[in-house]
């Protein structure tokens, strides 16, 4: 390959090497381009040897850091030619540098549809790596037919179809929308599972796994295949695989694929499918115990690969745990290992483990050596991981060591990881506190030894759960003291000490060592150190003061009165101070304790932390996010009271904002009962509109739209994307428990698994409607955002009205109906009062909106509503009839239902009693 | 899958760049820059993994990484990939060079970097890993060099005559300039 290199080439490049300096380099360069320009305008007649040369050299320019916005047309040249080392070079000019303007883009493409039709393999393999190479939406609607097909023909080359495979891979993961791929090609693509050729098969692999995240139940079949291959390969000896062992390891590339698609699904149900599969995970983790057969790396980071991605599949399975508990085992030797890399994924997968309930306590086990590697380990990514585990293994039983041994590692921690480390701290003693003046203690120490690096959730979630829990107010306040006695005290101990000392200072008032002058003194010295966001804070502490201890009222005015105070250049501190001294002043004793009462507790949601620590880095924490917190039992009604507490000086009541803010938004988990409750009772979504949002948080929304004709309802639904970023493997069930098993029959389109940022995708659906029903579906969407799963369950409001058609008749007709509709469970009657103003065409329109008729005229009284509607079910229709009398002096409604199947009449009461 | 693919040497001068998703011209120069930070602070016996935080924009990047006498092999990928996999695939990359270049170094990446980036699309093909078989490759790679061959054989006749009249003037061919500490010595 030495051989025919370009001169010219050659000696560009020498003479960039022997440069001087960046500017020397840079002339040199800037000439190369203008001659490179001046041939490409002037010489028409350049041949495919000078154009190869020069876009070389562009390259190696490109290469450089320098932008090249020329000889882009020279390339696209370069592909028409019927020269394979020309044509090859203007694919590389073109997949390396990737111009984005769509005329070229067109040539390109015609280009390129040229060479796939080519008889020429090499030539379609060219066009081929070009297209993944770009992989962009246009690539994606124009070869969105020729690439499966090269790839399912019986006549293609091998080569051919492993390149088609990744390129339709690629296409499918920039652009899964624009590529529509033909159910019917489903089973031959499922079946390049089997295909003799390794390589075909290791590159079918990547792209089923991809189409099944899309479409998993159109490519179930796959399970069977994956395990049965599987199978063959692992419990082969390696002389069966002659043509492809590495380092003695039979096709491992292809083993991790299969391994990773079968992560897809949960375990085969079948039995004997099932029971193979268990046989390969022990196969595997029984090679592992065995010698190895070569000394070289390869050879073991092959086996390896293979094993880790056994471990993550039996983790992923999480249903034999005598699997899970040798998994773990493996681990644990693991973490023993010499080699740096085998010791970081072996934390890893650990953490994973640590989830599992059927392992938890087998990797507590390994508690000892984490402990160590968090010490002893050279590298940070590895004591990252170490931080890591630790957080996922720990439980009530050994919080307390671990919060320890954490907090003893914080102080030599490298300082990326620190902030990180905090959050973590604080999180796991607040979790797992039994006794709070514990995590008082560890907080306080927290911020002693790491101030710098706790963040301001940090310390409002430790004055928060000092509010609410009375309990331990005293002992925080006397901490709180001894804490700010330290000569050197870190501004975020201040903040939390003057809070706190502020609120329950007089209850440590009577120990002679903390009187209240002392306090103050205390609270002063470190008062000029501050920044002026941490002396509002203080100035605050002091107008507390002035209520808890009014003896030393005085000291404190002539602070407000001070220069430094009352003509800061400081707008916030002279304010505070000017209104302090002045309602001070003017406020009797009575008023100002009415006004300095001591805060009322928080309403207690998620910890902010969790929700700051996922921000941070979208970990492995489903466990956290999942469980509640333990702490105070906050009482959710004093939740308004935080505004209407008179003075509650400025900058803290806009903390209290800050938290309530952070406390609201982690509302995205979905699994708060109070969502739930909150969709499924107050706001009857979709009840009397055709469209309507039926859930939104702040990262998705949903919308419905809905059409019936008879007993079947047309759905629409729309998710979007509220996010900067994609949300990947979303998927959206609806789940029809129990008894809706029998009255209902879904049946919904597949989604994309993908929604781009700030972008909706769309879902069709029709519901049948086979009975009367009265509870509701229940939808799930799962989705990844950030890496982090988030889930959401809240109720699907598909009521029964949806299937209503109306009745058009008259009074005669209305009244004899009526009147036969006379048995006892037929009838439901109810008087309710009004919610709403009571107006006669709001009225009617509900009514309408409902699905069944308003009709004039029947009811003597012109008041009154009287209607009849038909439930379409599929077994049989439902007659139903009202009617609806206001009686505006009281402000009640009379509603009355009858319907020809017993119980129906209930079941639209209860849709409508509260609607009017 | 892989994200990008960097190989630069010790001072930081790239010698290889691919990108599988579209950066301007100035990111792609400072996601090098940055990576090289992240690496090149790195002892050679630490571990070869690292987490790449938001290096390439969004938050699912590990960088791989082998580092050979004065080259850094980097590949960026997502959680897709299986870590010691695409370990022993930076391996087969390198041990295919050393195969179709007989004794790799630096210099053979520098002057032959159409041929590196043809050599790496046998191995990785729009940022999927295509083909892991080392001797495969050499295969596809020796079947590319014939056909060139054959090319050049028919029409760069009178060019490469050319070539090698001009070359026995130059007392040495710069092919054979070798400074002494570009030797890529490969430790498996």
């Amino acid at each position: 390959m030495r051989g025919d290199a370009m001169r010219g080439l050659a000696v560009f490049i020498s003479d960039i090497r022997n440069c001087k300096s960046r500017e020397a380099e840079l002339r040199r360069i800037n000439k190369e381009l203008t001659n490179i320009r001046q041939r490409f305008r002037a010489d028409k007649t350049l041949d495919g040897y000078q154009k190869k040369k020069y876009v070389c050299k562009l390259l190696f320019i490109f290469l450089l850091g320098h932008d090249i916005d020329f000889g882009y047309m020279e390339a696209v040249n370069l592909l028409s030619s019927n020269k394979y080392t020309e044509k090859q070079i203007g694919y590389l000019f073109i997949s390396v540098i990737m111009n984005s303007s769509t005329e070229m883009k067109q040539l390109i493409i015609q280009n390129i549809r040229n060479d796939l039709q080519s008889r020429n393999p090499i030539f379609i393999n060219l066009a081929l790596q070009c297209v993944a190479n770009i992989g962009d939406r246009e690539m994606a609607i124009a070869f969105t037919n020729d690439i499966p097909r090269l790839l399912i023909s019986g006549d293609t080359l091998d080569a051919v179809k492993q390149s088609a495979a990744l390129c339709l891979l690629r296409l499918h993961r920039t652009s899964s929308d624009s590529l529509q791929l033909n159910t019917e090609w489903t089973a031959r693509i499922i079946h390049l599972l089997n295909d003799q050729h390794l390589g075909v098969a290791t590159a079918a692999v990547s792209l089923i796994d991809a189409l099944v995240k899309r479409n998993p139940d159109e490519y179930r079949g796959c399970v069977n295949l994956a395990v049965s291959r599987l199978s063959r390969i692992v419990t082969s000896s390696y002389t069966d695989f002659q043509d492809y062992t590495y380092y003695f390891v039979p096709a491992p590339w292809l083993c991790v694929k299969l391994l990773r698609l079968l992560q897809n699904y949960p375990p085969p149900e079948d039995p004997s499918v099932r029971s193979r599969l268990n046989e390969c995970l022990d196969t595997i983790l029984n090679k592992a115990q065995e010698p190895l057969k070569s000394k070289k790396v390869q050879h073991s980071n092959a086996r390896n690969a293979v094993l880790f991605e056994a471990i993550n599949l039996i983790i992923h399975m999480d249903c034999e745990s005598s699997l899970l508990v040798r998994a773990c085992n493996q681990l644990g030797q693991f973490l023993q290992n010499r080699e740096t890399n085998l010791r970081y994924l072996a934390l890893e997968s650990m953490c994973l483990l640590a989830a599992s309930e059927f392992s938890h306590e087998a990797v507590k086990k390994h508690q000892e050596t984490v402990i160590n590697a968090l010490k002893s380990e050279r590298d940070v990514s590895v004591r990252q991981r170490a931080v890591d585990l630790l957080y996922a293994m720990c439980d009530r039983s050994n919080a307390q060591d671990l919060v320890q041994e954490m907090l003893a590692y914080l102080e030599t921690a490298d300082y990326t990881i620190r902030e990180e480390m905090v959050l973590k701290i604080a999180i796991l003693s607040e979790k797992y506190a039994v006794d709070y003046s514990w995590y008082l203690d560890v907080m306080l120490k927290l911020i002693r030894i790491a101030g710098d690096f706790v963040s301001e959730e940090v310390w409002y979630r430790v004055i928060q759960v000092v509010v609410n829990r009375t309990d331990v107010q005293s002992y925080a306040a006397k901490i709180a003291f001894e804490a700010l006695q330290a000569p050197a005290c870190h501004e975020n101990m201040v903040k939390v000490g003057g809070y706190i000392l502020g609120e329950y200072g007089n209850l440590i008032a009577l120990d002679p060592r903390s009187t209240p002058m002392i306090q103050f003194n205390l609270l002063h010295s470190k008062y000029h150190l501050c920044s002026p966001a941490t002396r509002c804070l203080i100035l605050s502490t002091y107008m507390k003061f002035m209520n808890l201890f009014p003896e030393i009222k005085h000291h404190i005015q002539e602070i407000l009165r001070h220069d430094s105070n009352y003509r800061s250049s400081d707008v916030e501190i002279q304010q505070r101070a000017t209104e302090y001294l002045r309602l001070s002043e003017i406020c009797n004793p009575t008023v100002l304790a009415t006004i300095l009462e001591i805060m009322p507790p928080y309403p207690e949601k998620q910890s902010p932390l969790l929700v700051r620590l996922k921000q941070k880095k979208p970990l492995m924490e489903a466990n956290g996010a999942t469980e509640s917190q333990p702490a105070a039992s906050g009482n959710t009604d004093d939740g308004p009271k935080l505004t209407e507490t008179a003075i509650h000086l400025n900058q803290q009541a806009q903390h209290q904002n800050g938290l309530l803010v952070s406390l609201d938004t982690p509302e995205s988990n979905g699994h708060h009962e109070e969502s739930t409750s909150h969709h499924s009772s107050s706001a009857k979504k979709f009840l009397f509109k055709n469209s309507d949002i039926i859930f939104e948080n702040e990262l998705i929304q949903v919308g419905i739209k809905g059409e019936s004709t008879k007993s079947t309802l047309r759905i629409e639904l729309y998710y979007g994307n509220k996010t900067n970023s994609h949300l990947t493997h979303f998927s959206a069930d609806i789940f029809t428990p129990g008894d809706l098993q029998t009255a209902l029959r879904m049946n919904f389109d597949p989604i994309k698994s993908t929604i781009d940022p700030k972008a909706q995708i769309k879902q069709t659906g029709t519901i049948d409607c086979i009975k009367d029903f009265a509870e509701l579906p229940t939808m799930n969407i799962s989705f990844l955002h950030n890496n982090m799963l988030q889930k959401i369950d809240y109720a699907f409001p598909l009521y029964l009205n949806k299937f209503i058609e109306k009745a058009e008749m008259d009074s005669n007709n209305f009244f004899l109906r009526w009147r036969n509709l006379d048995k006892p469970n037929q009838e439901c009657q109810k008087i309710f009062p009004a919610k709403f103003p009571m107006v006669y065409n709001d009225c009617n329109q509900k009514l309408e909106d409902f699905g069944w008729s308003s009709l004039v005229g029947i009811d003597v009284n012109a008041e009154n509503f009287c209607g009849a509607g038909i439930i379409n079910t599929s077994t049989q229709p439902i007659g139903c009839l009202y009617r609806l009398e206001p009686n505006k002096q009281a402000k009640m409604y009379r509603l009355t239902i009858r319907s020809s199947k017993e119980g129906v009449a209930n079941r639209l009461m209860e849709l409508l009693e509260d609607q009017f | 899958m892989i994200k990008a693919i960097l190989v630069f040497n010790n001072s930081a001068k790239p010698r290889l760049v691919k990108f599988f998703e579209h950066y301007p011209e100035e990111v792609q120069q400072r996601i090098l820059r940055d990576t090289y930070q992240l690496v090149s602070k790195r002892d050679d016996n630490v571990c070869n993994f690292l987490e790449g935080g938001s290096i390439l924009g969004d938050n699912d990047c590990r960088l791989i990484y082998r580092h050979y006498a004065t080259l850094y092999f980097i590949f960026c990928v997502d959680s897709s990939e299986s870590e010691l996999g695409i370990l022993d695939l930076i391996q087969v990359f390198v041990e295919t060079l050393d195969k179709c270049f007989e004794n790799v170094c630096e210099l053979d990446l520098i002057f032959h970097a159409d041929k590196v980036h043809y050599i790496l699309q046998e191995i990785c093909f729009g940022g999927m890993v295509l083909e892991t078989n080392l001797n495969e490759v050499v295969a596809r790679v020796d079947e590319q060099s014939k056909i060139e061959k054959q090319e050049a054989g028919i029409s760069a006749a009178p060019a490469k005559a050319m070539t090698a009249l001009k070359e026995m003037n130059l007392p040495q061919k710069i092919k054979d300039i070798k400074l002494p500490d570009l030797n890529l010595n490969l430790r498996f």
